[in-house]
């Protein structure tokens, strides 16, 4: 049998697009923005990769839960190397917890020795569903990885503290989730691109993953964060220190 | 709050990226009141996303000389502005099949013709030269020594300071919503902080040329078309020397030159993305034109760089920078008067060479408002060479044309051989 990687993934907006609230308060405006695979999952797909390169008969699978649209993104990471896809189609963004439970019905179904996500999704940083769904499935986790070193047993990992580098074993089945320096993800290239429109993309739903959805967070608002920052401009230096030390009192 | 608009300037130029900025500074160089207004920031479109190679010997010999001359402004720019923005590295132009060969002998017998420095380099000198580039399928190479690239940065901040010192008005964030013209005559330019009164406009919004052409009711026959280029991070594996010669290999469509220790890699693919600026927010930002992992236009730039540079592939880390280009279709700019509207003058479409036409075309634009002739030979990029074109009055005509031309820019199919005509549209042996 294969050692089966399954990569959770999250779509969200481009990093680099400007996020304006939507007039209801509720959620962002999507007119003019493009998605992404969540920049730390794809991460997380690289690492899969990379794993599957060192190592024999390694198969990749990358998950999403969402609209169709989503497969413009699994499709990304299938262009990259990932050997198949597994959409869970839903029609609401779920929360953390909701999102734990129907990945850990994925496991059951899938089976992976490894479970390889983001450590937090850019959109709403949560950073919940790769603990939660370690607890769930009662695994050990190994977070925020900046270093892998994977062997038939486990892994040896680097986690990025404020205390410094911290190195762990966690032994198969088990859950990591992937910080910012563990690697920069790879361009699809030509024949990845042409290969992954013949590569599946399995659809499932609630109902077949029997699971009903218990809502445990209810969002009441989201609003744009101000910079206040404000800008002035001075003429020489000497304004600048006169600035700084009268209005400022920084000096 | 911005400083209010002045009520009233000899000039407005519509537009602050390289092309405006230039004009702008010329203008006022001889004296005009000149007033610059930017949609969003200045140097913040195409121009802040262009890799400025300088490649001097064209096709034709007036844009040959409109370059060599922007040399000697540049080097103006850099004594009065106290900035460095011409980086001399020579470059190279590589060819791996018979038809390119020939197509160097030809730039080379031309070039030496008016006294351009370039030579014929032997293939195992270009592989001491460039020790990171794969040199055993080429079949000739030539080197022009003064040749090298601008930084488009440093530009700027040249032509802002010095027009700065000379009192030109510019106005960031400030999208003009009209223009106002009474019996053929331009008198005014609308924005949402009020009219400026003025009886001439430039026109230099690159990829929005088109959209001010509108606002005039005059078609503009230019196309914003999508390029990507490749950057790689210092690597101690594979040095580059911040001073090798730019590369031009016509056969893969791609070029490059050094930049911070890594290597920039573009290319002008047969397909190019079109945009529809009409659709965009009036603050967008091109740098947030970012690139999904498996982008077409990526794999194939990334395809064809390996082919020449062997060790990059996918997995080497890479920035990738999309901008737009203004293409128009015989792969010219527009730079001159409007023939029906007093006052309105076009400075636009410079299908990717922008950075380095824009010295000389700021003088070419002064001395056209001012004294409405100038030195340089303009023929063949006046504004009104396709108004009378029947299928070049309408978008769809016009961008079918500049896609079509765009494809054929750098590439040219192989086979199509006589390169130096003077006019063979796409033929200018494209930087």
């Amino acid at each position: 049998m294969s050692f089966l990687i399954l990569v959770p993934t999250k779509r969200v907006p481009d990093t680099d697009g400007v996020i304006r609230i939507r007039d209801d308060g509720l959620d962002v405006d999507t007119t003019h923005l493009s998605f992404v695979i969540n920049p730390f999952d794809a991460i997380a797909v690289e690492e899969a990769l990379r794993i599957g390169e060192r190592q024999d008969d390694v198969e990749v699978v990358v998950a999403g839960i969402g609209g169709e649209a989503y497969e413009d993104e699994l499709r990304t990471a299938l262009a990259m190397g990932a050997d198949r896809a597994v959409r869970v189609a839903t029609g609401e963004p779920l929360d953390p917890w909701n999102v734990a439970r129907v990945l850990a019905t994925l496991v059951d179904r899938l089976e992976p020795r490894m479970v390889l996500m983001g450590k937090q999704a850019v959109d709403d940083d949560a950073a919940q569903v790769g603990q939660f769904l370690a607890a769930l499935l009662d695994w050990p986790q190994a977070t925020f990885a900046s270093e892998i070193n994977d062997d038939s047993l486990g892994a040896v990992v680097s986690r990025e503290t404020d205390h410094g580098i911290e190195t762990v074993r966690v032994d198969w089945p088990a859950v990591i989730t992937a910080d910012l320096r563990l690697n920069e993800p790879r361009y699809a290239s030509l024949p990845g691109i042409l290969a992954a429109r013949k590569k599946p993309i399995e659809q499932l739903t609630l109902a077949e993953l029997e699971i009903e959805i218990e809502p445990r967070v209810e969002l009441l608002g989201l609003e744009a964060v101000s910079s206040g920052r404000t800008c002035t401009i001075v003429d020489n230096v000497d304004q600048l220190l006169t600035h700084l030390r009268d209005d400022e009192e920084i000096l | 709050m911005p400083d209010a608009l002045p009520a009233t300037s000899d000039v407005v130029v519509i537009g602050g990226g390289v092309a405006g900025l230039s004009a702008a500074m010329q203008l006022s160089q001889r004296g005009s009141s000149v007033t610059v207004l930017e949609r969003e920031r200045l140097g913040n479109g195409s121009t802040g996303r262009a890799a400025g190679l300088l490649g001097q010997l064209r096709g034709t010999s007036a844009a040959t000389r409109m370059l060599m001359d922007g040399v000697k402004i540049v080097g103006e720019l850099e004594e009065r502005a106290e900035v460095k923005i011409f980086v001399q590295t020579g470059s190279l132009r590589v060819a791996s099949t018979d038809e390119r060969a020939r197509e160097i002998s030809d730039l080379v017998t031309m070039g030496q013709e008016i006294g351009f420095a370039i030579e014929h380099l032997p293939i195992d000198e270009v592989a001491g030269l460039l020790p990171y580039m794969r040199t055993d399928d080429l079949v000739d190479a030539c080197y022009c020594p003064t040749d090298g690239h601008l930084q488009p940065a440093e530009l700027v901040t040249a032509y802002l300071k010095i027009g700065r010192d000379n009192g030109v008005e510019y106005r960031s964030g400030c999208p003009v919503r009209g223009l106002d013209i009474v019996a053929g005559r331009l008198r005014g330019v609308k924005t949402d902080q009020g009219t400026i009164e003025t009886a001439t406009v430039i026109n230099a919004a690159g990829p929005w040329s088109y959209l001010v052409a509108d606002l005039a009711e005059s078609p503009l026959q230019t196309a914003a078309l999508g390029h990507v280029y490749l950057t790689t991070r210092p690597d101690d594996n594979q040095p580059v020397d911040r001073h090798s010669p730019a590369i031009r290999d016509r056969h893969l469509r791609i070029y490059s030159r050094p930049e911070s220790g890594g290597l920039i890699v573009g290319m002008y693919g047969t397909e190019a993305v079109q945009h529809d600026m009409g659709s965009l927010p009036d603050d967008f930002d091109m740098s947030a034109l970012t690139v999904r992992a498996d982008d077409l236009h990526v794999a194939l730039l990334i395809d064809a760089t390996r082919r020449r540079f062997p060790w990059i592939d996918e997995r080497t880390p890479l920035t990738i920078t999309r901008g737009i280009m203004t293409f128009t279709p015989d792969g010219k700019p527009f730079c001159g008067r409007h023939p029906e509207i007093e006052g309105l003058f076009h400075c636009s479409g410079f299908c990717g060479h922008g950075i380095v036409q824009s010295p000389a075309i700021g003088v070419i634009m002064a001395d056209l408002v001012l004294d409405g002739v100038t030195d340089y030979d303009i023929e063949a990029i006046q504004a009104d060479r396709f108004f009378e074109h029947p299928e070049l009055q309408a978008r769809p005509g016009i961008e079918t044309a500049c896609y079509q031309m765009h494809a054929e820019y750098y590439g040219r199919i192989e086979g199509a051989h006589g390169a130096g005509s003077e006019n063979t549209p796409g033929n200018d042996l494209s930087s």
